[in-house]
C-alpha cells in the first residue's frame, strides 16, 4: 500500500474518530507520524537492529592510510603506475594525472594487526584498533561518482542527483520513529566547514518532509526555533500552545477538516520537543569518565561532542542519527593534515562504540563509518614537496559495528595495490540494502510512487551481505 | 558441389537485389520484437525508414549479421531458435548488398496508441459548464454541490487564490457592501489585474521551472536568473497567450529578430544545477542538464515522464530511448561549458542587459579605453628610447589600468544560444554520458501528431502548443485546477501515461482543455472560469453524506480546505500586521535567517540582512541558496529548486509550529499586528481581540473564540503582571498567527 493511500485511511479513520470524541482521535493521531509506513512496530521481518548511527567521512578518507594495508604497494612506491591499472579508468583532477604518468605512492604509515580478529589498522587510529574485535570491515566497496557532492549523494540517496529521499528519510518512513518529542532522523555537523551538497544530503525528497533529517545546528539551539522569543516564560508558553489548542478544537468542530487534529498534535509535540530539548543537550548529565572517553567539552562544536549526542539521541529513541565530519580531501598532502583529521574522529569513535556497548546499545545499534570515495594508489603531486592523493572511486574500506552483525570479521577484498576489488565486488547500494535489512525492512519492498514509478533507496539495485549477518 | 553453391550464391545475390526474401524473414523472425509499437533496442523492421536508421546500438547493418550468426554479446533472435544457414546467408547477402528495401516496402508508420490522454481533445459541447459536469458525476451518487461559501471567505478564498494576499479590512468592506450580482465578478477583474496575480501565478511556474538563485551542487555560487523571473511575472501579469509563453521559454532566442525579453525567457532551461567542482568533467554535467531539460518538458508540458526513457526505452508508455534522445538533441547545441579548458567561461551563455543609461555608462566607458589607448600608442610612437621612463607613459598607462578596473558591470541573465556548430548527439546506452550508441537528430513523440516546419529548437516549442497537441494544453488545464482544488482532474498531474491516474471527470478536461484553446490559449479567462464556477465557490465544511461515499472528495460535493504554501504564510502574515512592501521584482533578497542555517553547506555564502522596507517583501522573492535554502521555505514544503515541481505536498509538522511560534520573523510580525491592535482601536479587550481577529483571518470571532482569549489575555497577564501592554498582545497576535484557520485557504 502506498503512503497516498494510506494517508487517505487515516483520514477516513480519523472522521470516526470524530464521531466518537476527539480524545481518541487525539491519541490515534498523535502516533500517526510516529509510526511508518508499516504501522507502529510493524516490520517487514523481524529487525536485528532499531537505531542506525552513520559516521560520515566527508571529502574521502585514505583507505591506503587506514585499513587497507598493502605492502607490495609500498614495493612499488615511486614507480610508474602499470598501463592496465589505468586503461579505461577515469579521474577527478583529469589534468594532474595525464600530463605523466602517475607514481605508486606506497604509504608512510606503520600497519599492525590488532585483537583476535586480526584486523588491519595504522598509527593513525590507535583506539579504532583498541576495538578490533567489535568490527566489521569491508573493503573493495565501490561507487560511482568521482565528485564529491554527487557521490556523497549518491552515498545518501542512490543517485548522485539531488532530489532523492535519503536512506535516513527512507528509514523514517519505512519504520516511524520511537520518540514521541525528538525527529526521527537527526543530522549533527563537525569540522570546518559543512558538507559539500548541503541539506539535499538529508532531503526527504519525494517523501513527504515530515521524514527530512533534522539538522542540529552548532550555533544556539541544536533545533531551529527550539527557544521561547525572549520575554517568554515557560508558563507563557503553554498557555499559547493551549489556547491554540482550544481554538483549533472550535475551528475542527466548525468545518470537520481532521488536518486540524493534526495540527494541534503537531504544536503539541513541537512543546514536548520544546521542554525535553534543554534536558537532550544537558552533557552535565554524563559522568567524568564518559566525557573524558569521548574528549567531549559542553558548549564545543566537535566531532567528540557529536558522538555522545549521537549516544544520547538514540536512547531517547531516535531512529537514524548522521554525523557528518568534513576535511579528509587529502590531494596535497597526505601527512600532517590527515594526521590531524584521523586524531579529531579516532578516539570519538572508539568512545562512541565502547560506551554503546558497555550500556547494552550496540546490540540494536547499528554504527556505520565510511566516507563518499577512498583516494587512489598513485600519489598526486600539486605542489613541490609534497604528495597526496586523488579521489578513488573502483575500491574504499568501511566499517561497521554492532546492529546485527558478526563483529570482528572482514568481508571484501582489494588487488594488492588497493585499486580494484577482488572477490565479492561490494557496492555502496547493498551497503543500503543491508542497512535497511538490519532494521527489518525488505529493500526491494520499501517504495514509494512518484512521478509513475515506484522508487526504492536501492534504484533496481541492492543485494543484503549475507555473510557479515550475525 | 561447387556448382550447387556457385548457384545457391547467385540465387541469394538475384534475390537479395530487392531484398524481398530479407525482409520476409525479418518479418517472421524479428519484427515480433523490432516493430513500430515495441521498438526493443530502439529497432523497428517494419518500414523502410526505421530499418535504414537502425537503433540504439547503431546502424542496423553493422549489428544484424554478427546478432543471427551469435558472433557478439547479442545473440538473435533473443531467446529462440537460432536462424538456419540458409536464412543466415540471406540476411548477410542482403547487408553486403547495402539493404535494398522495395519501394512497395511499408512507408514508416507511427506508433498508435488507444490510452485516453493521446486521443484529440473532444471540441467543446454546446452548454457545457464547469458546475454541469461535477453535478453529472455527483448525481450519480445522489450527491449535489454544498451551498456557497460565506461572502468573507469566499473573498479570502479568491484573494489567497489568485494573488497569494489576503484581503485587507476595506477590500473585505466594499466586498461586503456590493450587494450587486456583478460583485464578486468584479472582485475576480480586479485581482486579475493586480501584480499580485503574476506574482502569485508566477511562483507556481517558477516551481515548475526549478528556479532558484544559486548553481547547486557543491559550490553553489550565486547565479544572475532573476530577469528570468521577472519576465514570467510580467508575461503572466499581462495574459501572455500561453501557446506563446511557452515558444519564448523553450526558443525565444530563436525567433525572427528576437528581443531581449524573448532572448531572457529562455532561462527556463537555464535553471538547471550547474556543477562546477573542482576535479569534475564538465561534459558529465552538461549531459545531465540537458537530460533534465527533457525530463522537465515532460513533467511540465506534456505530462509524460520522459526521464523514465533516458536510459531504456519507457516501460509502460509508448516512449522509446531513441525519442528520448531526439528530444536531447533539441538542447545538445547550446554553447554551453564541456570542457575543463572553458572553466573561466563556466556561466555562459548569458545575456547582458541593462537599461540605456546604464548601456550608454558603457558605451562612454569603452570609448574612454579606446581613447586612452590611442593616446598610449601616439605618445609611444613620439618617443624615442627609453619609453619605460617616461613619466606621462606611465601616468597614462595607470590611468588605464584604474579605468579598466571600473568597468561598469552590465546586468546578465542566464540564456539559451546556439553553438555556431552543432554537437553531435546520440544514444546514451544504459544513460552513460561515456557509452555512446547511434547517433540521433532533433525529433518528437511519434505517438504524438508530427512537428511541423523544420527540426529546430523552435519547430519544437511550437509542436509543444500545437493544438492538435492533446496532451500540453491538458498538462496546463489539470495543473491550475489542482491549485484550486487541492487535487488535480488527474491526480498524478506529471503522469497522464498508462500507468498515471485516470481523469476523474474526463469530459470537464477537454472541456477546460478546448476552452482554454479558444481563448486563445489565455490564463486570466482559464481563472475566471474556474472561480466563477459554482464548484469552486462552494463551502469547504465538511459533509457527513459526501464523506461517506467519497472520503477523498474526488467528486467535489464542497471544497478543500488547504493549507498556505510556504511564500503566502510569510506574505498573509506581512499583510495581517501591515508590513508587506509591495515591490514587484528586482534582485532577490535576504530576509532574517536564523544564525546557523547557512553553515549546512561547503562554502558559506554571505547574507546581507535586509534592513528597512525591503526587509518585508513578499516570501517570493526571498534569495533561493539550493544547497541552504532558507528555513522558512523548506520546513513549510516549498520546491527543491533542484528538480521541476508540479505539485507541493502539504506536510504538518512540529517544525512548522516551532517556526510559527519562535522564529525571529514570526515575532516581529507579531509584534507588529500587535500594535496595530492597540493603535487602531480604543476602548475594551474586547474590541482589540476582535480586530486582530480579523485582521488575521478575516472574520469576527464567534462568542465562545472571543471568550477564549479573553482568557487567555488574563492567563497571560497574571502570569506577568509587569509585562508592557505591547508584550501581552504581542502574544495573543502570536496566537493569531498560528491559528490553524490563519495557515489555511478555507
Amino acid at each position: 500500500m502506498d503512503l497516498e493511500n494510506k494517508l487517505t485511511r487515516f483520514r477516513t479513520r480519523r472522521q470516526l474518530f470524530k464521531d466518537c470524541g476527539f480524545g481518541v482521535g487525539k491519541a490515534a493521531l498523535a502516533s500517526m507520524l510516529a509510526d511508518g509506513l508499516l504501522g507502529a512496530g510493524q516490520t517487514h521481518f523481524p529487525a536485528k537492529a532499531d537505531h542506525v548511527i552513520f559516521l560520515f567521512m566527508a571529502g574521502g578518507p585514505s583507505h591506503l592510510e587506514l585499513f587497507d594495508y598493502k605492502p607490495e604497494l609500498t614495493k612499488w612506491d615511486g614507480k610508474p603506475t602499470p598501463e592496465s591499472f589505468l586503461k579505461g579508468k577515469r579521474f577527478a583532477f583529469m589534468d594532474t594525472f595525464s600530463k605523466d604518468t602517475p607514481k605508486l605512492l606506497g604509504t608512510r604509515r606503520t600497519f599492525k594487526q590488532h585483537g583476535n580478529s586480526g584486523h588491519w589498522f595504522s598509527d593513525l587510529v590507535p583506539n579504532i584498533a583498541g576495538i578490533a574485535d567489535e568490527l566489521t570491515v569491508l573493503h573493495g566497496v565501490s561507487t560511482e561518482n568521482f565528485n564529491h557532492g554527487p557521490a556523497k549523494m549518491f552515498s545518501n540517496t542512490g543517485s548522485v542527483r539531488a532530489g532523492r529521499p535519503s536512506m535516513g528519510s527512507w528509514v523514517a518512513y519505512g519504520i516511524g520513529s520511537e520518540s514521541k518529542d525528538l525527529p526521527g532522523y537527526v543530522v549533527l555537523q563537525s569540522g570546518p566547514r559543512g558538507p559539500r551538497g548541503g541539506a539535499a544530503l538529508w532531503s526527504s525528497g519525494f517523501l513527504p518532509t515530515a521524514y527530512q533529517g533534522v539538522p542540529f545546528r552548532n550555533v544556539g539551539d541544536p533545533i531551529l526555533n527550539l527557544s521561547n522569543p525572549k520575554g517568554v516564560t515557560p508558563e507563557q508558553q503553554r498557555q499559547t500552545i493551549e489556547a491554540l489548542r482550544d481554538l483549533n478544537q472550535m475551528e475542527l468542530e466548525e468545518t470537520g477538516d481532521a488536518e486540524i487534529a493534526t495540527r494541534i498534535s503537531q504544536y503539541e509535540m513541537a512543546y514536548r520537543m520544546q521542554t525535553s530539548g534543554p534536558e537532550l543537550i544537558d552533557f552535565g548529565q554524563e559522568s567524568k569518565e564518559t566525557m573524558e572517553l569521548y574528549g567531549a567539552e559542553p558548549g564545543k562544536s566537535s566531532f567528540g561532542n557529536n558522538c555522545l549526542m549521537a549516544r544520547r539521541l538514540v536512547e531517547r529513541g531516535v531512529r537514524f542519527v548522521q554525523l557528518y565530519h568534513t576535511d579528509w580531501d587529502h590531494h596535497d598532502d597526505i601527512t600532517k593534515p590527515l594526521d590531524q583529521v584521523a586524531k579529531e574522529v579516532d578516539r570519538a569513535t572508539a568512545a562512541l562504540i565502547k560506551d554503546l556497548k558497555a550500556r547494552g546499545l550496540l546490540e540494536r545499534t547499528l554504527v556505520v563509518w565510511s566516507g563518499e570515495f577512498g583516494r587512489t594508489p598513485m600519489g598526486e603531486v600539486r605542489e613541490k614537496g609534497k604528495i597526496g592523493r586523488n579521489h578513488h572511486i573502483d575500491s574504499f574500506s568501511m566499517f561497521m559495528a554492532g546492529g546485527g552483525l558478526k563483529p570482528g570479521i572482514k568481508h571484501g577484498a582489494s588487488d594488492e595495490f588497493g585499486f580494484s576489488p577482488v572477490e565479492e565486488k561490494l557496492e555502496v547500494y547493498d551497503i543500503h540494502a543491508t542497512i535497511l535489512n538490519q532494521l527489518g525492512l525488505n529493500h526491494t519492498k520499501l517504495t514509494f510512487r512518484s512521478q509513475g514509478r515506484d522508487f526504492r533507496l536501492t534504484d533496481v539495485a541492492g543485494r543484503v551481505i549475507n555473510p557479515i549477518l550475525a | 558441389m561447387l556448382r550447387f553453391w556457385i548457384f545457391f550464391l547467385a540465387a541469394v545475390l538475384l534475390t537479395a537485389q530487392d531484398g524481398a526474401e530479407a525482409l520476409a524473414i525479418l518479418k517472421k523472425s524479428c519484427a515480433g520484437c523490432h516493430n513500430v509499437n515495441s521498438m526493443n533496442s530502439g529497432l523497428s523492421l517494419d518500414s523502410k525508414e526505421a530499418i535504414l536508421q537502425g537503433g540504439n546500438r547503431g546502424p542496423a547493418a553493422a549489428v544484424i549479421v554478427a546478432a543471427v550468426k551469435h558472433a557478439g554479446d547479442v545473440k538473435m533472435p533473443k531467446g529462440g531458435k537460432k536462424l538456419s544457414d540458409a536464412d543466415v546467408a540471406t540476411l548477410e547477402a542482403w547487408v553486403n548488398a547495402g539493404m535494398p528495401v522495395p519501394e512497395s516496402f511499408v512507408k514508416a508508420k507511427r506508433r498508435t496508441s488507444k490510452h485516453w490522454a493521446f486521443q484529440p481533445v473532444r471540441p467543446k459541447p454546446a452548454g457545457g459548464s464547469i458546475d454541469a459536469f461535477i453535478l453529472a458525476k455527483l448525481k450519480e451518487k445522489n450527491l449535489t454541490l454544498s451551498p456557497v461559501a460565506d461572502k468573507r471567505t469566499l473573498l479570502r478564498r479568491v484573494h489567497l487564490d489568485l494573488t497569494g494576499l489576503p484581503p485587507t479590512p476595506a477590500e473585505m468592506d466594499a466586498f461586503l457592501r456590493d450587494s450587486s450580482p456583478a460583485a464578486y465578478d468584479k472582485v475576480v477583474d480586479r485581482l486579475l489585474a493586480s501584480d499580485g496575480y503574476g506574482e502569485r501565478w508566477g511562483r507556481h511556474w517558477l516551481d515548475i521551472a526549478r528556479y532558484s538563485d544559486t548553481d547547486g551542487y557543491t559550490i553553489d555560487a550565486p547565479r544572475d536568473i532573476w530577469p528570468y523571473r521577472d519576465w514570467v511575472l510580467r508575461a503572466i501579469n499581462k495574459d501572455m497567450p500561453f501557446d506563446q509563453f511557452v515558444i519564448e521559454q523553450v526558443a525565444g532566442d530563436l525567433l525572427p529578430n528576437a528581443t531581449n525579453d524573448q532572448i531572457t525567457a529562455t532561462g527556463f532551461h537555464r535553471n538547471t544545477p550547474s556543477n562546477f567542482e573542482g576535479g569534475i568533467d564538465f561534459e558529465q554535467y552538461r549531459v545531465e542538464a540537458v537530460a533534465d531539460r527533457v525530463a522537465t518538458t515532460g513533467a511540465a508540458f506534456l505530462g509524460l515522464t520522459l526521464g523514465c526513457a533516458r536510459c531504456h526505452d519507457h516501460k509502460y508508455d509508448p516512449v522509446s530511448q531513441r525519442e528520448f534522445y531526439q528530444i536531447f538533441a533539441f538542447w545538445n547545441g547550446i554553447d554551453e561549458v564541456d570542457k575543463e579548458e572553458d572553466r573561466k567561461y563556466f556561466n555562459r551563455p548569458f545575456l547582458e542587459i541593462g537599461s540605456d543609461a546604464e548601456k550608454a555608462k558603457q558605451a562612454k566607458w569603452d570609448a574612454d579605453v579606446q581613447d586612452l589607448e590611442q593616446q598610449i600608442r601616439k605618445h609611444q610612437e613620439s618617443l624615442t628610447e627609453n619609453a619605460d621612463k617616461d613619466s606621462k607613459l606611465i601616468a597614462l598607462r595607470k590611468a588605464l589600468v584604474d579605468l579598466r578596473k571600473q568597468k561598469p558591470k552590465l546586468l546578465r541573465t542566464l540564456v539559451m544560444k546556439e553553438r555556431p556548430t552543432p554537437r553531435p548527439a546520440y544514444i546514451h546506452l544504459g544513460g552513460d554520458f561515456t557509452r555512446k550508441g547511434s547517433t540521433v537528430g532533433p525529433g518528437t513523440l511519434s505517438v504524438l501528431p508530427p512537428m511541423k516546419g523544420g527540426s529546430t529548437r523552435l519547430d519544437f516549442a511550437r509542436w509543444l502548443v500545437a493544438n492538435d497537441n492533446p496532451l500540453t494544453a491538458r498538462v496546463t488545464v489539470n495543473r491550475v485546477w489542482q491549485q484550486y482544488f487541492g487535487r488535480g482532474i488527474v491526480g498524478t498531474e506529471s503522469d497522464f501515461g498508462l500507468v498515471g491516474d485516470r481523469p476523474t471527470h474526463p469530459e470537464l478536461l477537454d472541456f477546460l482543455a478546448a476552452s482554454f484553446m479558444d481563448s486563445g490559449w489565455s490564463q486570466k479567462a482559464l481563472h475566471k472560469l474556474i472561480v466563477t464556477s459554482g464548484t469552486y465557490q462552494q463551502s469547504s465544511q465538511l459533509r457527513e453524506d459526501a464523506t461517506a461515499v467519497d472520503p477523498e472528495n474526488k467528486l467535489l460535493a464542497r471544497q478543500n480546505r488547504l493549507r498556505l504554501d510556504a511564500e503566502i504564510i510569510r506574505d498573509a502574515a506581512l499583510v495581517s500586521s501591515g508590513l508587506l512592501t509591495a515591490k514587484v521584482g528586482g534582485p532577490s533578497f535576504f530576509p532574517p535567517i536564523p544564525p546557523g542555517a547557512l553553515t549546512v553547506t561547503q562554502v558559506v555564502r554571505e547574507w546581507k540582512t535586509a534592513t528597512g522596507a525591503e526587509r518585508y517583501r513578499r516570501g517570493m522573492y526571498t534569495f533561493f541558496q539550493r544547497s541552504a535554502a532558507h528555513p522558512s521555505l523548506t520546513i513549510f514544503d516549498a520546491a527543491d529548486g533542484i528538480t521541476s515541481c508540479t505539485r507541493r505536498v502539504r506536510s504538518n509538522t512540529p517544525l512548522q509550529a516551532l517556526a510559527l511560534l519562535n522564529d525571529e520573523a514570526s515575532i516581529e510580525f507579531a509584534e507588529s499586528l500587535a500594535e496595530r491592535m492597540i493603535s487602531e482601536v480604543t476602548g475594551s479587550e474586547e474590541k482589540r481581540i476582535r480586530h486582530g481577529f480579523d485582521l488575521a483571518v478575516q472574520r469576527t470571532p464567534r462568542a465562545r473564540e472571543a471568550d477564549r482569549l479573553l482568557r487567555f489575555v488574563r492567563q497571560q497577564r497574571d502570569s506577568q503582571p509587569q509585562a508592557s501592554e505591547k508584550a501581552l498582545w504581542t502574544s495573543v497576535a502570536r496566537v493569531l498567527l498560528n491559528l490553524d484557520e490563519f495557515m489555511t485557504r478555507e
